[in-house]
């Protein structure tokens, strides 16, 4: 039978010699152009990216009973945890919202983030059977854990819809802005992860440090109290934290219904930015040779 | 037209030498020093420089630890080269390390769309091919199961087949050929032809000396990351033996005698029914037949035949004068050695066969050919363990028990 098959042509015409791509192997140097040339490179292999992030999504919640219900689940009983201790027992403000909506909403941006960042800095390590075997822009395993929690956030976002609607809160069309927000976090935590997971390659350090550091963060972060609660003097120090600009706008768009504080959001986005670039040019240099020491 | 040049590549890998300890310094100095400190240096590859033309199947051989995974690393850009430069002339597939993209959880229908992107190919290529990528592993049924319920065997032929779908320019291929049963290599090999026949450059590194002198035009030995010999494979090969097992190369001593008295013309194996083949089984018949032409008189000839395992070892040789003791003396002209064998001793496998004649006073030989043919065995009669022992089985038993073994029956 397997004779009768490969007798059958396979995989179709050859490929048109006139769509021959030269490539060029050097030693790794950091260039300006390269940082054009690799995203060039990262837009043809965007059907990769597609594919393992839906299967990064696939794969987190077979074998589990509750499967995507854990996207809810995780934001929703650090609410209902934060909202006991820090509601009922020690009186936090939240700025004249209901307590749980308050911090619903920052958790929901907040774990996203935080996610990301935590799965993805082993992103590279945890994949060294495929970064050891095959090429491809290895930037797209830290990208694909950040969409991933992008995905999470979006389901998670569905009972914030329901917790509105229970608390009478309504939705103008200054919620619109929650998008350059969260693009503005996805840019951030893209930036950390690339910085990380080729960090990780290296130093294993740096997979422990993470969720200590990601907890102390989100306390430096306006998640359980506003931001107005923050004394004045602390505030030039305290706005260092781009991830501020983001949670406090993210809440403001979306239960005071008012516009963006343009000023803390825009410093946020050129943090980003400036982040984004300097780590992705580190990410590429460390690529060159991150299978030898992975 | 060039496919691929390396010019002047280089490749150092630091390794990393830890701190025996004994230096005076507290556990978490140590540590920093052990991770920044300066390493050893070794060279993988040094001033390698080469070409492959369009169309050509370049064999690159030699010892372990000689640079070949370096090569096939650097050319499927898993890592970059110290100094030097790399041009590619065209889309490059790698075959190499079957199966290690796919993922247990998921379906092997969800796997070949990972497998396939991850090898570079787009998602509306995949669906287009998705069916005979199929029906070439032979894995319908079990499309839609996570793989990890798979038996090995399907794991295997799902990568092979996925691999085998894709359209490069240029093909890298490892040691993908030596995993399997000995009908997947077959299968490997004749794709592998069927590519070379449509033009596509292939540059193949393994360790199967016989299937890159079958399947290359030209071979590159390598040796403590350094070229040292390039041309004809069964040139190549011969030294590689050289270096490799001490053998004494044949095609060098035959350089120096310019006239050979005895050529080795044609070497072929038969069945039982005395029809040409490669494929033979464990236990049952095999001939071979040598053809030469004399070119004078040769008083004392000896024929040998002999048999190299997959990889190249050396393991068996058997010589004509040893089987009888009667002298072979060559008349001028052309003539033919047979040999036959009833029970075929070779376990399951591939083996490549070769001849050679000698004089038995002088110990060189006259000629000699190397690995010319691929022998093909497969499981006839069962045996455990390495070889076959042609034999047959008597019992004796006391008269009593006899006639009681007989009344059972």
């Amino acid at each position: 039978m397997a004779s009768s098959i490969q007798s059958k042509t396979i995989g179709g015409a050859l490929p048109s010699i006139d769509a021959r791509p030269v490539t060029i192997i050097r030693a790794p140097s950091v260039s300006p152009f390269g940082l054009i040339k690799n995203l060039t490179e990262l837009a043809h292999y965007r059907d990769l990216l597609y594919t393992l992030t839906v299967h990064r999504i696939k794969v987190r919640y077979k074998q589990s009973l509750l499967g995507g219900a854990w996207a809810v689940i995780q934001p929703l009983s650090m609410m209902l945890i934060f909202t006991l201790v820090f509601s009922l027992i020690a009186r936090v403000p939240s700025d004249g919202a209901p307590y749980a909506l308050f911090a619903y909403v920052a958790l929901l941006a907040w774990n996203c983030f935080s996610t990301a960042i935590a799965n993805s800095t082993a992103g590279l390590v945890s994949h060294s059977q495929l970064v050891t075997k095959v090429y491809f822009p290895r930037e797209i395993l830290p990208l694909t854990y950040v969409l991933a929690a992008l995905f999470d956030f979006l389901i998670a976002s569905s009972v914030l819809a329901v917790l509105m609607l229970y608390y009478g809160v309504p939705l103008t069309l200054n919620a619109l802005y929650a998008l350059p927000i969260i693009l503005v976090l996805a840019l951030l935590a893209t930036a950390i992860a690339l910085l990380l997971s080729a960090t990780q390659a290296r130093f294993r350090d740096v997979g422990v440090a993470v969720p200590l550091v990601l907890q102390l963060w989100m306390f430096a972060t306006p998640i359980i109290y506003p931001l107005s609660a923050v004394p004045a003097r602390f505030r030039p120090l305290y706005l260092f934290n781009p991830m501020v600009g983001v949670i406090e706008n993210f809440r403001r768009v979306i239960l005071r219904c008012a516009p963006p504080d343009f000023n803390s959001l825009g410093t946020s986005a050129f943090t980003a930015a400036l982040l984004l670039i300097a780590s992705y040019i580190y990410f590429k240099r460390v690529e060159a040779t991150m299978a030898d020491i992975i | 037209m060039i496919d691929l040049r390396f010019n002047r590549v280089s490749k150092k890998y630091r390794i990393q030498q830890h701190d025996d300890g004994r230096a005076r310094l507290n556990p978490l100095a140590r540590r920093l020093k052990n991770l920044l400190s300066r390493r050893q240096d070794f060279w993988a590859l040094r001033d390698v420089s080469f070409e492959v033309t369009r169309g050509e199947t370049l064999g690159i051989i030699g010892p372990n630890g000689a640079g070949k995974s370096t090569i096939l690393k650097l050319l499927s850009r898993i890592t970059a080269p110290t100094s030097g430069e790399i041009v590619i002339n065209g889309r490059l597939s790698a075959m190499i390390e079957i199966g290690s993209g796919f993922h247990p959880e998921l379906t092997g229908r969800e796997n070949i769309y990972l497998n396939g992107s991850i090898l570079g190919m787009r998602r509306r290529e995949i669906a287009e091919k998705l069916d005979r990528i199929i029906e070439f592993a032979g894995v319908a049924e079990f499309i839609d199961t996570p793989v990890k319920h798979y038996s090995s065997g399907m794991y295997v032929r799902l990568g092979f087949s996925i691999a085998a779908h894709l359209n490069p320019h240029i093909l890298l291929l490892d040691e993908v050929l030596a995993v399997g049963d000995a009908s997947f290599q077959v299968k490997c090999l004749q794709r592998v032809s069927e590519l070379r026949q449509r033009g596509t450059t292939i540059v193949f590194i393994s360790h199967d000396l016989a299937a890159v002198e079958r399947l290359c035009d030209r071979a590159l030995l390598l040796n403590h990351g350094r070229i040292i010999a390039m041309g004809l494979p069964r040139e190549v090969i011969a030294e590689y033996r050289r270096i490799a097992y001490g053998d004494t190369p044949p095609e060098q001593m035959s350089a120096e005698i310019d006239f050979k008295p005895v050529e080795i013309m044609n070497l072929s194996l038969y069945d039982s029914q005395e029809r040409p083949t490669t494929n033979f089984f464990t236990g049952k018949p095999f001939s071979a037949r040598v053809e030469y032409v004399a070119h004078e008189r040769v008083v004392d000839a000896a024929f040998e035949l002999f048999c190299y395992s997959h990889d190249g070892a050396y393991i068996h040789c058997q010589f004509t004068t040893a089987q009888d003791g009667k002298r072979i003396t060559l008349e001028p002209g052309a003539g033919a050695v047979e040999f036959h064998c009833s029970e075929l001793g070779l376990q399951p496998g591939v083996y490549t066969i070769g001849a050679a004649v000698k004089e038995r006073a002088a110990s060189r030989n006259i000629d000699w050919r190397y690995g010319d043919k691929m022998l093909h065995v497969e499981e006839g009669k069962y045996v455990r363990g390495s070889f076959y022992l042609p034999h047959d089985w008597r019992i004796h038993q006391s008269t009593d028990a006899r006639t009681k073994q007989q009344a059972i029956r």
